[in-house]
């Protein structure tokens, strides 16, 4: 469904993403993980047509993302990091615009709309008499998620989707991607919570400085590495070296 | 849920729209709304909230009435008439689309919630695109919608109307497309960094211009018989945009003669070449800005005037007058956005540069005429004028896009914003106010060759400080503290005429007391006015607390 042959963007001098290389099929979250700056969003801003790249080659659904990007497109989903929406819209008027894009009648938008609310318990009101600037950061990032959703993309990517949701939209939300997975929705799913990735993905993928370091079964990764936790696979991997130390050292500095 | 009941006008209601259509009505709301709001409900089920529409509407009443000008020419040949319509409309129009294209075609928030959907740059391109034209074409309409009536009723005929509408409409995608096409150059020749700093420029020389063009145009309507005749026009006319647009209005609806057929036909093939440039050749140039927009490496600064200015503020005089840390910090800090910011760079020092160049030209009309006019107001004016650069500097300041962050100012352990805005001030005083203010002192010297008359700037600069402290009254004006929608405001125009007003009358003042000989006794008695106002303010300024940010 996902298909990178070493996919590359450079910065002027700075390679953010070297030769990236790895494949998902239909039905599989794959936790896409990283330390900061080790060029996971870059990957999915190219992956969803957004930053072209500069050098290999990347299919979705089979669409070449160079050549065909709006077809790309149109088969993606994508929940920025940054959860970014038009603040003076309210929320229907922003899901509306979101479905009139990808060519979706408005009833059967409002139809799937309402579906939505219902099920992140919004109200209809909320979302007809507010602007999405009066929003709390919860309530927009689930018009954010409801706005990757609403086209019904075979893939989608998720960039630190519960960020502001409270701990029962939170559960529902994985619950919900669990569910689309097994419907044969492909998920790219990038976090720093490293126990949900754990809980939640069928593989993971870590990449540090643009590179590939790791790429497997999350207990299976940790079995191998013998690290007793995904989280620990993560900082043994990427450099986190001492940090409970560092911490306490830290810590001391506070006291008068 | 019980909400489904509810019946809600949809924001597309004819079904399915074209994506196209879709972002033409996207952007035109966002145009109408602003783009960001702090804790704002809808007005009613059906109705906008309120919004820069309200503001645009009141604009539009104005241009209307300033429209009116044109029933001097009810007399005059349909060439007059359309040569005046048109170079006003095309300062109003430039002035309009260089100051909202940067925002409209370049949103770096918008990369985020649009890249990724199925459009392409193009079409996202054509409806900001289309979104400009259809509101240049609303202040053109209101502009010269009494001149349409004024052609008609004058030396044009039934067909002046039609054509002027017309001519009108070509002109607004001329200027428009004229913007779109100097940023996709900029885009292609210099890179995104320099783009920035180049259409700042750019839009300090349109901003100057539109001043100038405001000044001058009035003179040459004066003239208009002995020099707005197509027969005996200089070929340099047809350099002009707005003579070739007033060339198809005289050649269908006027006197027909060849030259209007020549400008009609520069002004036709000027805007095609244009918009096939903009929006065919270089189209590409725009997707790679916009896709630039969202790459999140981080550019390195240039170091070299920053690290100056650290390096002053650690030497006195300025460590003395920052001795307050957060004075100090807050000084850095909008001295960094006056620097760096985009945004806040665009917004500044276009604003700043009418207020340059307003009396360089009152000097400079002065000196053409052998100084008939009264040397001392023009001077004394051109002071107390000046004296008003860091009011409009600390006015726009307040806005910056990164207007959420000022939220840690609240956070600190500050009674109100008294500090903050001290150190913005001052910013603004060193940045701004000083170097304008020896620039017009060295111009008046050189023009004058009269060293003594700089004392007439006395009065300006002693009212100085007390301007600077007028956006701050109430503890408002915190520096970047407001989202630039609201930058849009009736009453900063207000605020600016009273204070113009108070300029006037201190300068008339200031120049009766120079040649009566007691200008020297007036000196001392506006300071003494000046000191306590400037104690009573800031006083005032100290005990006030944060305003609410709803």
């Amino acid at each position: 469904m996902i298909s990178l042959d070493k996919l590359s963007k450079r910065f002027g001098d700075r390679t953010a993403v070297d030769a990236l290389s790895f494949e998902v099929p239909p039905g599989q979250i794959v936790g896409f993980l990283g330390p900061n700056g080790a060029g996971k969003s870059t990957t999915l801003k190219m992956l969803t047509g957004m930053i072209e790249p500069s050098g290999g080659r990347a299919t979705v659904c089979g669409f070449d993302l160079q050549t065909q990007p709006v077809e790309v497109k149109r088969n993606v989903g994508f929940v920025p990091e940054s959860g970014a929406v038009f603040e003076s819209l309210t929320g229907l008027e922003y899901l509306e615009m979101v479905g009139a894009l990808y060519g979706i009648p408005q009833n059967a938008a409002r139809a799937r709309i309402k579906q939505f609310i219902a099920f992140f318990d919004l109200s209809f009101e909320t979302l007809t008499d507010k602007l999405l600037g009066a929003y709390s950061k919860g309530m927009r990032r689930k018009v954010v998620i409801t706005s990757a959703l609403l086209h019904n993309p075979p893939v989608v990517f998720f960039d630190e989707p519960l960020d502001g949701l409270d701990a029962n939209a939170a559960v529902g939300f994985k619950a919900l991607i669990q569910m689309l997975a097994r419907e044969g929705k492909t998920i790219v799913y990038s976090s720093h919570i490293l126990d949900v990735v754990e809980r939640v993905c069928h593989r993971v993928i870590i990449i540090d400085k643009g590179k590939l370091l790791l790429d497997g079964k999350p207990d299976e990764l940790v079995a191998a590495h013998n690290s007793g936790t995904l989280e620990k696979l993560f900082t043994q991997l990427t450099g986190g070296t001492e940090l409970e130390r560092r911490a306490e050292d830290f810590a001391r500095t506070f006291r008068p | 849920m019980n909400g489904t009941e509810i019946t809600v006008p949809s924001f597309f209601p004819e079904a399915p729209p074209t994506p196209e259509k879709t972002l033409r009505r996207l952007f035109l709301t966002l145009f109408l709304r602003g783009r960001s709001l702090r804790g704002l409900s809808r007005q009613g089920a059906s109705g906008a909230p309120k919004s820069i529409a309200e503001k645009l509407a009141w604009v539009l009443v104005s241009y209307l009435a300033f429209g009116c000008f044109a029933l001097f020419f009810l007399r005059q040949p349909v060439f007059a008439l359309a040569v005046y319509l048109h170079a006003m409309t095309f300062v109003f129009l430039g002035m309009f689309v260089a100051a909202s294209a940067g925002e409209i075609l370049f949103n770096r928030e918008e990369a985020d919630i649009l890249l990724h959907r199925p459009v392409s740059p193009r079409a996202v391109l054509w409806a900001k695109v289309r979104v400009l034209v259809e509101i240049s074409l609303w202040l053109a309409g209101a502009f010269n919608l009494v001149g349409l009536f004024v052609g008609f009723g004058s030396g044009g005929n039934w067909r002046f109307p039609v054509v002027h509408i017309f001519s009108t409409t070509l002109e607004a995608l001329f200027c428009t497309g004229c913007v779109v096409l100097v940023y996709q150059l900029c885009l292609r020749w210099f890179g995104r960094e320099r783009l920035e700093n180049l259409m700042t420029v750019s839009q300090v020389i349109v901003s100057i211009a539109a001043v100038m063009a405001s000044q001058i145009l009035p003179q040459i309507v004066m003239h208009v018989d002995r020099i707005l005749n197509v027969s005996e026009l200089s070929w340099r006319v047809n350099l002009l945009p707005p003579a070739w647009f007033a060339g198809l209005d005289d050649a269908f609806s006027g006197s027909g003669l060849l030259g209007s057929w020549i400008l009609a036909a520069i002004g036709l093939g000027a805007t095609a070449l244009v918009l096939w440039i903009a929006f065919d050749k270089l189209a590409r140039d725009y997707e790679i800005g916009l896709q630039a927009l969202n790459e999140t490496v981080s550019t390195p600064i240039k170091r070299g005037s920053r690290r100056l200015i650290v390096r002053l503020v650690n030497l006195p005089p300025l460590s003395w007058w920052l001795r307050e840390p957060v004075t100090r910090a807050s000084f850095l800090l909008t001295t960094a956005y006056l620097i760096r910011d985009r945004d806040v760079k665009l917004r500044v020092y276009p604003g700043i540069a009418p207020m340059l160049i307003i009396p360089f030209i009152f000097l400079v009309q002065n000196h053409g005429r052998g100084g008939s006019n009264d040397p001392g107001f023009i001077v004394t004016f051109s002071g107390i004028y000046l004296g008003m650069v860091p009011l409009l500097g600390l006015q726009m300041l307040q806005f910056s896009q990164q207007w959420q962050a000022s939220d840690i100012f609240r956070l600190a352990p500050l009674r109100g914003p008294a500090a903050i805005c001290h150190g913005a001030r001052r910013a603004v005083l060193c940045l701004l106010a000083l170097p304008t203010i020896l620039l017009v002192a060295l111009i008046v010297w050189l023009m004058r060759g009269n060293l003594s008359q700089l004392a007439l700037f006395l009065p300006g600069i002693i009212a100085l400080p007390v301007f600077a402290l007028v956006p701050n009254l109430g503890g408002h004006g915190v520096p970047l503290s407001q989202p630039p929608d609201a930058a849009k405001s009736a009453t900063r125009g207000l605020n600016m005429i009273v204070v113009m007003i108070i300029a006037l009358a201190l300068a008339g003042v200031a120049s009766l007391s120079w040649k009566q000989g007691w200008f020297w006794w007036l000196v001392p008695g506006e300071a003494v006015v000046a000191i306590s106002l400037y104690s009573v303010m800031r006083l005032a300024l100290a005990k006030a607390n944060w305003p609410s940010n709803e």
